[in-house]
Formats: C-alpha cells, sequence, structure tokens
C-alpha cells in the first residue's frame, strides 16, 4: 500500500505556448484533507482539470499515481469511476429534475425490465440525505424547489452517492450561508473521520484553516509550498498566495463625505414566482456624497433585489420611489439609471457582467459607446485609446486589448466589468460583492479604486456577504434581514457580531 | 506534423474567410475540370458568361442572408422571409403590372411595407416576448397565404421595362470601370486615414510596403473582378445592388454603436441590458432590417422574373440560413460577418450552378446541398476546437 492515496509530480500544461501551470506537485494522504490556496489565474482550476481528466493525457506532461498505480483516464467518467468526484464552483444540476433523479444522474437503478426503478432511487436518496442531517428533503421535489445551499449539499450527496475516496471541492461555499457553510465544514470533517480524503479549494481562507490538514500553495502556476496547516496562520497563507506581505488589507484612505445625494424610499420588492412573496419589504436609505454604504446581510436578505429595483432591472413587481438630489426621478429600465448617474456591477459576473465573446475593450466601451462615434461612425483609433487608457488604470492584465474577456481571469474579468460601469461617470455606484471568486490581488486594487472614487465624491452603495469586507470599507453599514433593514450602523466600534445578530434580527440583545 | 496542424487550424479559425474562399476554389476547380470540352474550346463553367450567371443566382439570397447574418448574431431566426419576399414581390407586381405604378412609388412603397412588417414582427419578439421561431413560423404561414390571396394564385405579368432593369440589367462597361475605380480611391483613402489615427494614439501600424502591398491586392481583386463581368455584359444591377448591401451592412456591424449592440445582445443579453443599452430596440432594428431585405429581394425577384408569382420565395428562408451557417455564423449567437454569410451564399449558389450544368438530378442536388451544409458546419467546429 502506497503511502499516498493521490500523488500529483511535476504537472506542466501549455495553452498556445503559454505554461498555465509549471511542474506542480500535490499530494493528498487517505483520509487527508488538503487546503489547495491560490490567487485567481494561479492554477487551481488548470490543475483540477488535468486530474479529472478534462485535459486528456497527452495534452499535459507529468505522472498522477493513483494508490500508487498510475492513472490511466480518458475522461471524467474513468476518474469517477476510480473515486476522485470533483464537485464544481458552479452547481451542476438539472433544475427541472428530482433531487433523486439528479444525485442518480448517469447512474439510474433499473427494474430488471429497463425501466428506472425510482422506489429503489428514492429510498437510496432519502436515506442519503439523512446522512447528510437534511432528513427533510422531500427527495421527488425538483431541485429548483430547495436554495443554492441546499443545492450544494445534495451536489454532495452525488458524490458520496458515486462512493468517492477522493473529494475534491472547487469554492463550494461561495453561494452558502454562514449556517449552510457550518454544516457543509462538518460534513467534510465527518468524511475525513470515515477516511475520505479531499482537496479543499476556496478563497476563504478561514474554511481552509478550520478542515484542512495539510496546505498547498501555488502561485502564477508554480509550486510555492506544501505545508502542515498546524505550522501555519491564514496571514502566512495570504503572504505565500501573493508573494509579498499584505500589510493593510484595507487600504483605508480618508474621503470627505457631503451631503444627501440619494435616496431611496419605501421600497418593496415582490418575488417573481411566488408573487405573494416580498423579498424587500418597505427599506428607506440615504446616501451622502463621497459616502461608502456597506449592505450586509446573509443570502436571501433581498439586498441583491433591491440593488436591482434601483438599478431598473427587477423583472417582478416592485414599488418604492428613487430621489437624486432631493428630486424623484424615473428608473424603469438600467438605461435609465445609467442616464441619471446610478451604475450597478451586478453579482453574477457570467451571467450578467461579462459580454463572453467580446473583447476586454469592447466590454468596457459598451455603455459609452455612442462617445467615440464621428458622423455615426465608431472611430475605432479614439476608441482603443480610451480603452487602453481604462485597461492601464485599473492594470488588467491582458495580453491584448481585444482579448476575448471569458479568456481572463475572474480578477481581471471583474476590473473589466469595474471599468466598464465607471465609464459613464456615476455619481452613484452600487456594488453586489464586488470581491466574488476575485483574488487576494485584484481584492485588494478593487478597494483602493473605491477609495478613490469616494474621494471624487461618488456615493458607493456595497453589498457583501463578507463581513470583514464591510467592516473594512463602509463608513456606514445597513444591516438587511429578510427583507427588512434591521439596522443602520455608523462604522464606529462595529464588530462582526454586532452585524450578524443585528441581520438575525437579534439586535435587542446586543444593545442591552 | 502536430505543430503544423495546430498553426493552420488556428490560422483557419483567425481568417475563417480564407477558408470560405479555399472551399470556393475546391468547388470552382472541381466543376471546371468536369465541364471541360475541347470542342467548345474550354471549361463551360469558368466562364466570364457563367461567373456573371452564377453572382445572378446568388443575389437573391445574398441579400437575405445579409440581414439574417444579424438575426441570428442577436440570437433569433427568422424563418418568415422566403414568405414576406413573396409578398412583397407580389405587391411591386400588383402596383407595377396592373396599376402602372412609376417604379419609384413602387419601390418607396414595398420598402416601407418591408421596413413596417419587419419592424412589427421584431416587435412581438422584443417587446411581447414571443420567441422568434414561433412569430416567424407564423409570419411564413401569413405571408404565403396573403401573396395566395393578393394574386389569386396566378401569375401577374408583364413587368415593365423599368421594374425588368432592376433584375435583368446590367451596367454599361465605362460605369462599371467607374465605380472600380471609385471604390478603390476609398478603400485606399480610408485605409491610410486609419493609419494616420493610429498613429496620432501611438498605436502599433503595420509598415507602408505591407499598406501598399495590401492595396495593390485588393486593387487587383477589384480589376479583375470588373473586367471578368464586363467582358460579358457588364456588372448586372441586383449584383451591384448585393455589393453596396454587403458595404453599408459591414459598415453598420464594424463600426457603428448600433452593429456592436447586436453582437453583444446575441453573445449575453443580460450583461448587455445591465451595461445600460436598450436591447429590445436593437432587436426590433435587426428585424426591421431583415423587413427591408425582404422589400429588396422581393423587388429583384419580381424583376428578374418579369412576374409576380404566388410562389415566388419559396424556401428562400432556408437557403438564407444555410448561407449564413455555411459562412461561419454561430448557431448560439454573437458570431457571424456578412461577407462571410455572402460567401456562403456563393458557395451554394456555385454547387447549384455546376451541377445543374453537368445535369445532375435536382433531387440529386438537394441531397448534395444537404450535406455540403452540415459538412461546412461541421468543418468549423472542428477547426476551431469547439468539440465535445
Amino acid at each position: 500500500m502506497a503511502d499516498y492515496l493521490l500523488e500529483m509530480r511535476g504537472i506542466t500544461k501549455e495553452f498556445n505556448g503559454v505554461k498555465a501551470i509549471d511542474g506542480i506537485d500535490l499530494v493528498v494522504r487517505p483520509g487527508e484533507c488538503v487546503g489547495l490556496c491560490g490567487e485567481n489565474g494561479a492554477g487551481k482550476s488548470t490543475l483540477m482539470k488535468v486530474l479529472s481528466a478534462v485535459y486528456p493525457p497527452g495534452s499535459w506532461s507529468g505522472t498522477i499515481l493513483w494508490e500508487g498505480k498510475e492513472l490511466h483516464a480518458r475522461n471524467i467518467r474513468d476518474t469517477e469511476e476510480a473515486g476522485i468526484v470533483i464537485i464544481h464552483q458552479e452547481l451542476m444540476m438539472v433544475p427541472h429534475l428530482s433531487v433523486a433523479e439528479n444525485i442518480f444522474l448517469g447512474s439510474e437503478p433499473t427494474t430488471r425490465a429497463g425501466f428506472v426503478d425510482y422506489d429503489a432511487m428514492n429510498a437510496r436518496a432519502s436515506e442519503l440525505m439523512k446522512q447528510l442531517k437534511m432528513p427533510d428533503i422531500n427527495v421527488a421535489l425538483p431541485v429548483m424547489a430547495y436554495s443554492g445551499g441546499k443545492q450544494q449539499l445534495i451536489e454532495i450527496a452525488k458524490a458520496l452517492n458515486k462512493n468517492a475516496k477522493l473529494l475534491i471541492l472547487d469554492e463550494p461555499t461561495s453561494a452558502l450561508t454562514a449556517a449552510e457553510t457550518e454544516t457543509l465544514l462538518t460534513l467534510v470533517k465527518e468524511f475525513k473521520a470515515r477516511g475520505m480524503a479531499c482537496v479543499y479549494i476556496s478563497h476563504k481562507l478561514d474554511e481552509v484553516a478550520a478542515i484542512a490538514d495539510t496546505v498547498t500553495v501555488i502561485r502564477d502556476g508554480t509550486h510555492v509550498a506544501t505545508r502542515p496547516m498546524a505550522e501555519l496562520d491564514t496571514n502566512e497563507i495570504i503572504t505565500m498566495m501573493v508573494g509579498r506581505e499584505m500589510k493593510n488589507l484595507f487600504p483605508r484612505e480618508a474621503h470627505e463625505i457631503g451631503e444627501v445625494i440619494f435616496a431611496a424610499k419605501n421600497v418593496t420588492v415582490w418575488d417573481t414566482t411566488n408573487t405573494e412573496r416580498k423579498l424587500v419589504d418597505d427599506v428607506s436609505f440615504e446616501l451622502r456624497r463621497g459616502e461608502i454604504l456597506g449592505v450586509a446581510g446573509l443570502v436571501g436578505a433581498g439586498r441583491t433585489e433591491l440593488a436591482s429595483h434601483l438599478f431598473g432591472c427587477w423583472k417582478g413587481r416592485h414599488q418604492g420611489a428613487i430621489l437624486l438630489d432631493g428630486e424623484e426621478v424615473r428608473v424603469h429600465a438600467p438605461r435609465d439609471a445609467v442616464r441619471q448617474g446610478i451604475s450597478m456591477v451586478p453579482e453574477d459576473r457570467k451571467r450578467h457582467g461579462i459580454v463572453p465573446l467580446m473583447g476586454v475593450g469592447h466590454n468596457i466601451t459598451m455603455s459609452v459607446l455612442k462617445r467615440f462615434t464621428r458622423r455615426g461612425l465608431i472611430d475605432a483609433e479614439d476608441e482603443m485609446a480610451a480603452i487602453q487608457g481604462e485597461i492601464r488604470r485599473m492594470r488588467i492584465k491582458t495580453a491584448q486589448p481585444l482579448l476575448p474577456i471569458a479568456s481572463l481571469s475572474g480578477g481581471n474579468q471583474q476590473k473589466a466589468v469595474v471599468a466598464k460601469m465607471l465609464m459613464p461617470n456615476p455619481r452613484v455606484l452600487i456594488l453586489d460583492e464586488p470581491t466574488r471568486g476575485v483574488d487576494v490581488g485584484a481584492k485588494y486594487e478593487i478597494y483602493k479604486l473605491i477609495f478613490e472614487l469616494a474621494k471624487q465624491g461618488v456615493a458607493v452603495l456595497m453589498i457583501s456577504s463578507e463581513l470583514p469586507e464591510v467592516l473594512g470599507i463602509s463608513d456606514r453599514v445597513l444591516v438587511m434581514g429578510e427583507g427588512r433593514l434591521r439596522g443602520d450602523f455608523p462604522n464606529t466600534g462595529l464588530s462582526q457580531e454586532k452585524i450578524l445578530a443585528a441581520a438575525l434580527g437579534k439586535q435587542d440583545q446586543v444593545a442591552a | 506534423m502536430t505543430f503544423s496542424s495546430k498553426d493552420l487550424r488556428t490560422f483557419l479559425s483567425t481568417y475563417k474567410i480564407v477558408a470560405l474562399l479555399l472551399i470556393i476554389a475546391v468547388i470552382w476547380t472541381f466543376f471546371g475540370v468536369l465541364t471541360y470540352d475541347a470542342d467548345l474550346g474550354g471549361s463551360q463553367f469558368l466562364t466570364a458568361r457563367n461567373f456573371s450567371n452564377l453572382l445572378r443566382q446568388m443575389a437573391i439570397t445574398g441579400m437575405l442572408a445579409s440581414a439574417m447574418v444579424f438575426v441570428i448574431v442577436a440570437g433569433e431566426i427568422d424563418l418568415s422571409v422566403g414568405s414576406l419576399l413573396g409578398l412583397l414581390g407580389g405587391i411591386a407586381a400588383v402596383l407595377d403590372v396592373l396599376y402602372h405604378w412609376p417604379l419609384a412609388g413602387t419601390i418607396a412603397v414595398v420598402i416601407l411595407l418591408g421596413i413596417t412588417v419587419g419592424t412589427f414582427v421584431g416587435w412581438l419578439t422584443a417587446y411581447q416576448g414571443i420567441p422568434s421561431f414561433i412569430v416567424t413560423l407564423g409570419g411564413m404561414l401569413v405571408f404565403r397565404g396573403a401573396v395566395l390571396g393578393l394574386t389569386g394564385g396566378i401569375t401577374v405579368a408583364p413587368a415593365s421595362e423599368e421594374l425588368k432593369y432592376i433584375g435583368q440589367g446590367y451596367l454599361p462597361g465605362f460605369m462599371g470601370n467607374g465605380l472600380a475605380v471609385a471604390l478603390f480611391l476609398l478603400l485606399a483613402v480610408l485605409a491610410f486615414r486609419t493609419r494616420a489615427g493610429r498613429e496620432k494614439h501611438g498605436l502599433p501600424v503595420s509598415s507602408i510596403p505591407m499598406e501598399i502591398a495590401r492595396l495593390v491586392a485588393i486593387g487587383g481583386v477589384i480589376l479583375g473582378f470588373v473586367l471578368t463581368l464586363n467582358s460579358y455584359q457588364g456588372v448586372p444591377v441586383p449584383v451591384l445592388i448585393l455589393l453596396v448591401i454587403l458595404g453599408v451592412f459591414t459598415v453598420i456591424g464594424d463600426k457603428t454603436v448600433f452593429g456592436r449592440r447586436i453582437y453583444a445582445v446575441g453573445s449575453n443579453l443580460e450583461a448587455t441590458r445591465l451595461s445600460g443599452v436598450d436591447v429590445n430596440l436593437v432587436k426590433m432594428m435587426v428585424f426591421a432590417m431583415m423587413g427591408l431585405m425582404c422589400a429588396l429581394a422581393g423587388l429583384t425577384t419580381t424583376a428578374r422574373l418579369a412576374a409576380g408569382t404566388p410562389s415566388a420565395g419559396s424556401g428562400g428562408e432556408l437557403d438564407a440560413i444555410a448561407s449564413c451557417f455555411i459562412g461561419g455564423t454561430s448557431m448560439r449567437g454573437g458570431i457571424g460577418t456578412v461577407i462571410g454569410a455572402l460567401v456562403g451564399a456563393l458557395i451554394m449558389a456555385s454547387l447549384d450552378n455546376g451541377m445543374s450544368m453537368l445535369g445532375v438530378e435536382t433531387f440529386w442536388q438537394q441531397i448534395v446541398k444537404g450535406v455540403i451544409l452540415v459538412l461546412a458546419v461541421w468543418m468549423d467546429i472542428v477547426s476551431s476546437g469547439n468539440t465535445r
């Protein structure tokens, strides 16, 4: 019996002559949890795609030993058969199929006549749900009836059902609430105790610290270090990830806060499918020139829905006044908002932020393209000069200004989306989870930019689920819970506990 | 070996148009050899006369394909264009033959109607949210029904001489030459203005000899094109119209805000909306353009046949859609060019023309065209490395 369950040695993968990863080692012992850390674009996903044979053997070099023997996997099916199961950042569920059907997708039990054996399938699925401490899930209901967090756990049930020996979790908690994250971490620990190994990929280093036995850090496609977690703390991991000391995570800068320029009055937003349900319930607030207003709350608190109303893009029923300089403005569509000087950087970058087939540059100029026209035609040179200016200013790393944006790393895509929404020179900037899925370096740059904008007098509304970020950036913090405004605190002496308590509606106990 | 094939693949996916021109070269060589006849002194396919015919044959499909490419790029489809062509051509015939309207009046009314109908179809799709597949499938039946009712199911003939000129006329040789010179000068001026602009902003420019070599090559192609056509009867009017459309639509696609937005809408509708773009208006305008092209194609069809027939344009939508796909337009939207679609139409027309010349039976022609369509898209997928 070999020492290692999985042994990846000297893995190198090139794309068009550029080395995405270069000689990376990753080893996992049976029953061990390895935290894999690295900035976006460091090569984590590439490494996992090599392991799961998304990139077939021959397209990369190096060796992979699985239980001491060379792994010959030609596709994901082969790796899953061997016992390696990957749970991706984006959920891979078929929304209209039932929970059980999703769990058994591709391996449906059949009766002797060749029909799907639903009884066996549902029974086994229910049993798995009990193992995952979710006994109240009805496995016959369509998966879309459950929240993103529950779906993530169902995804894990799917992996368990495949008898995984090695579970790879790629940013599993990016859409989970704190409670759901807790459940997930507990489960992973239980699996570990049962001898299942796992590779845990996450930007949330606290989670890594909580469950990993060993941490492997990679940077710019190369292996930096593999050390026991016991010898490390999160700051050291960050230092290794970025290759420099991160002294100040939040580059706070003094900025002047002026008069009220923006206000929302009695905003109520109803669900699109369940039209009686209020997602935002009578929320009002004011925003001042140069002020950074953080909006905290648990997932599902109605923050994104509030932002959608303010930006004119909520598809269901909604009401509430939007005031600029004390005057009510009509915002029926995003273009009205942009025209009035309100910009929004949406939460879901892939679906709502980028136009994937177009170049980085053309993404950036999208909302102000008319500015570069002369007699109705785009002056390509004028536009290109502006694009290059933005790419430099935002430090977007791209080989060419017109490279398709989809080929950039998440952090650089996000910077381009922010650049796009800053082009119209907004007075009010709404940022919905601006640093989700963004690496530490890009995060820092986005924070700096926020302060820069505040200095220039832009009012910033920042929705964020990362409490340290909310506390590190905001001048004032709004807390939402179940659609209602549950707190409005100046950011002095504010703690994560106080925000959480407010979000959960337990403000009184804290105040007392 | 693998290295060179990879290089070739990148080259072909970057310069898709080169791959398409290679296909045309292969098809033409093939028919050129097969139609070689020593008694008549050469290949019957590769003559100025046949070249002229070929271009006239592709003109109508080409007009539809030029706008269809934008419809598909925007992520929609239009199945009604063949029928709408028939209806508008029928109206043109009725106005011309039965009411003896002046040509300008007929053209104005038909174009206006085309844009109106296109806009309405676009409004139903963009603002009312009915999938374009459904709206235009309905439209296909409605328009065909309307043209049957309008003509009473019989041919409306004969068209006036003026109208016939649109479909059957040729430009006199000197005008063809004049236009060629003007076009070349325009391209040369544009090339040097672009250059000056790039230098002003400190952007990289190609060397002067390269620029000149490029212009000489373009000049050669234009010259060869016009001289060949002039050695028969001159540039056919429908071909001239198609070339103007190609120029205007390419500029719209590459150089205007509207054009850029069509591609953005097709690539990611929601992200485009959230950038402050009126995506519904963009979609509606794309269908309006499609309507305009149906009007031009309808007029040309009636003029070419010198009559309005109830079945004019039948199946035209499929030819136009096939041309777009052969020309590298992506089914999923966001990718496609007008020139690509026109080369696609030229490939289809070459197959039609060559096979008819060889006396291949109609059923075989259909089978071959169908196979070529699937093959072309397959090659496109393989060359761009998008296989699963």
